[in-house]
């Protein structure tokens, strides 16, 4: 129709308010979301377990809407924590497969989109040792860590999303980057180039 | 590279997910957003059946056949017949996907129980018969723009409609007759119909397009109700998709699995560098009609996906009559909205 006029602009907020009055409201917030939340858990988990991990979100987050604290315009650390819980019931499954691509150098991750694997993007041992890594990590540390290198979020909504203090997830991060490093020392050293300057950790 | 750039790009290769993917869980999503919709608000039944004995009067200039007009009215139709049950096919095609995204960003038209929703198309649409100044055989494209006020609830009979005439267009190969219109001219509010002897399952008033499911495989057999099996179901079920969209609202989660359902008819295709009837860019879904040797387009915006309008075009010079290209009708959506109150009617002489 040609006078309707777009509410792109709309803020997740908004929506979600109004999906308490119109709850068919709340599909477009799952059509705005879902891609990268989908996306986000295929990464952590594997594309088998993620399609319920984010069906469970959003049915989380639709039964929750009431709870929304509507001051928040962007939706998406609320809705990447709901996902961050519900991934911590696979947390056998994602350390398992960490552990395979650790060992084997082979990730049932990603094998099921091996036609699209990229070898430059990480060299079998970058993977191998950042497998080590991951896996080695507490859950805690683990989801803040790829909360920011995964799912995009700052440390600000990193920890919205985890509901901890964002000298927490500063915290976290830094050990889980000091993991990280350690694990890679042993990779192939040509991939590195030693991290002469930190950046200051800020959200 | 330190040691964050590397895990970021740590099984970058996993793909945004597939929309097919996607639709199956936001299935899942809108079964409960519709549990709990119905649940917090009641459906209301109309308490005016539809169907009601009716008596047609004698269409005026019986001689002159519109081809693709407008009128609400049609009989042909047949009424639900068999069992056949039709199962959504799993496929998709990619502009009606996109449409059925845009919905949720378009301003959505909220019309209540005694207002009207408010239509105004331009359209063209073929003419034949004798409409030389002898009685001679003759074609032309005839043009018009119509504001129609449709009842939200209750039925067509009750809805208002204002016709502009434009001046007609040759149809190629046939001179333009004398009797065809030249210039615009606009008529007085008339009743939009006399009669409406469409089953239950054509209705298209918003009260009713309300209740149709939100679902694309509901949706894909309420355009199949009562349709056979075969090309002429696919052409009809087609067909059924416009309805729904030119001179009709529908809420936004039934226009979405609307879209949804259209996209899996057999022999739908995209055409890109579609145009409306009144030369607006879009993108378009489309499917030949091989019977009039016709390609009935759906053209959307290219930006938003808001639904423009429809285009009929020759694909089969043989089977239209017509030269390759020509565009035999056209209906554009001019604006839609709602309205308190409808003119009232020229009353009948």
């Amino acid at each position: 129709m040609t006078e309707t006029s777009r509410t792109s602009e709309e803020a997740d907020a908004d929506l979600i308010a109004r999906s308490r009055r119109e709850p068919e409201a709340f599909a477009e917030l799952f059509r705005r979301h879902a891609p990268d939340i989908t996306r986000y858990v295929t990464r952590r988990l594997g594309a088998d377990a993620a399609e319920d991990v984010v069906a469970e979100t959003f049915l989380t987050a639709f039964r929750q809407r009431a709870r929304y604290d509507v001051a928040r315009p962007d939706a998406r650390p609320w809705l990447y924590g709901i996902a961050t819980n519900l991934i911590g019931r696979h947390v056998r499954t994602e350390v398992r497969r960490l552990r395979a691509l650790e060992r084997t150098g082979v990730d049932p991750v990603t094998a099921p989109f091996t036609e699209r694997s990229d070898e430059r993007v990480s060299a079998a041992a970058v993977r191998r040792a950042l497998a080590a890594a991951l896996a080695a990590l507490p859950a805690g540390h683990r989801d803040a860590l790829l909360l920011v290198a995964w799912g995009g979020l700052s440390y600000e909504e990193t920890a919205q999303a985890l509901g901890v203090r964002i000298g927490t997830v500063r915290s976290r991060i830094s050990r889980a980057r000091s993991r990280m490093r350690r694990e890679l020392g042993g990779a192939d050293p040509t991939s590195l180039r030693p991290t002469v300057n930190e950046e200051p950790i800020g959200g | 590279m330190d040691e964050m750039t590397l895990l970021e790009n740590l099984r970058s290769e996993v793909p945004p997910p597939e929309s097919a993917d996607l639709r199956r869980v936001e299935e899942r999503l809108t079964a409960a957003i519709t549990g709990s919709a119905a649940a917090e608000r009641p459906r209301r039944r109309s308490s005016v059946p539809f169907r009601r004995p009716v008596v047609p009067l004698a269409a005026a200039g019986t001689a002159l056949v519109l081809l693709g007009g407008a009128l609400a009215v049609r009989g042909e139709e047949p009424g639900p017949k068999g069992h056949v049950v039709h199962v959504m096919p799993n496929r998709s095609v990619e502009v009606l996907d996109r449409a059925a995204e845009g919905v949720w960003r378009q301003r959505e038209l909220r019309p209540a129980p005694g207002q009207y929703l408010v239509f105004e198309t331009e359209s063209m649409a073929s003419a034949e018969g004798a409409v030389g100044e002898d009685g001679a055989y003759g074609r032309y494209l005839h043009r018009g723009r119509r504001k129609v006020w449709m009842p939200v609830q209750g039925r067509s009979l009750d809805a208002v409609v204002v016709d502009t005439v434009l001046p007609a267009r040759r149809f190629p190969g046939y001179p333009l007759p004398a009797t065809a219109p030249r210039t615009t001219r606009t008529g007085r509010p008339e009743r939009l119909v006399d009669f409406d002897q469409r089953p239950e399952h054509l209705r298209t008033d918003y009260a009713y397009l309300s209740r149709l499911p939100t679902d694309p495989q509901g949706m894909y057999r309420h355009l199949y109700t009562g349709l056979g099996e075969g090309e002429e179901a696919h052409r009809q079920a087609w067909s059924r998709v416009c309805d729904l969209l030119c001179q009709a609202y529908m809420p936004a989660a039934q226009r979405a699995a609307l879209f949804r359902a259209a996209g899996a008819i057999p022999g739908v295709t995209v055409v890109r560098n579609a145009e409306d009837g009144i030369g607006r860019k879009g993108v378009a879904a489309a499917r030949v009609d091989r019977l009039t040797g016709e390609r009935r387009e759906y053209v959307f915006d290219p930006e938003t996906y808001d639904f423009l309008g429809e285009r009929s075009v020759v694909v089969d010079a043989a089977a239209a009559g017509a030269p390759v290209g020509t565009v035999v009708s056209y209906s554009v959506v001019l604006k839609a909205d709602v309205s308190d109150s409808a003119p009232t009617p020229r009353p009948r002489s």
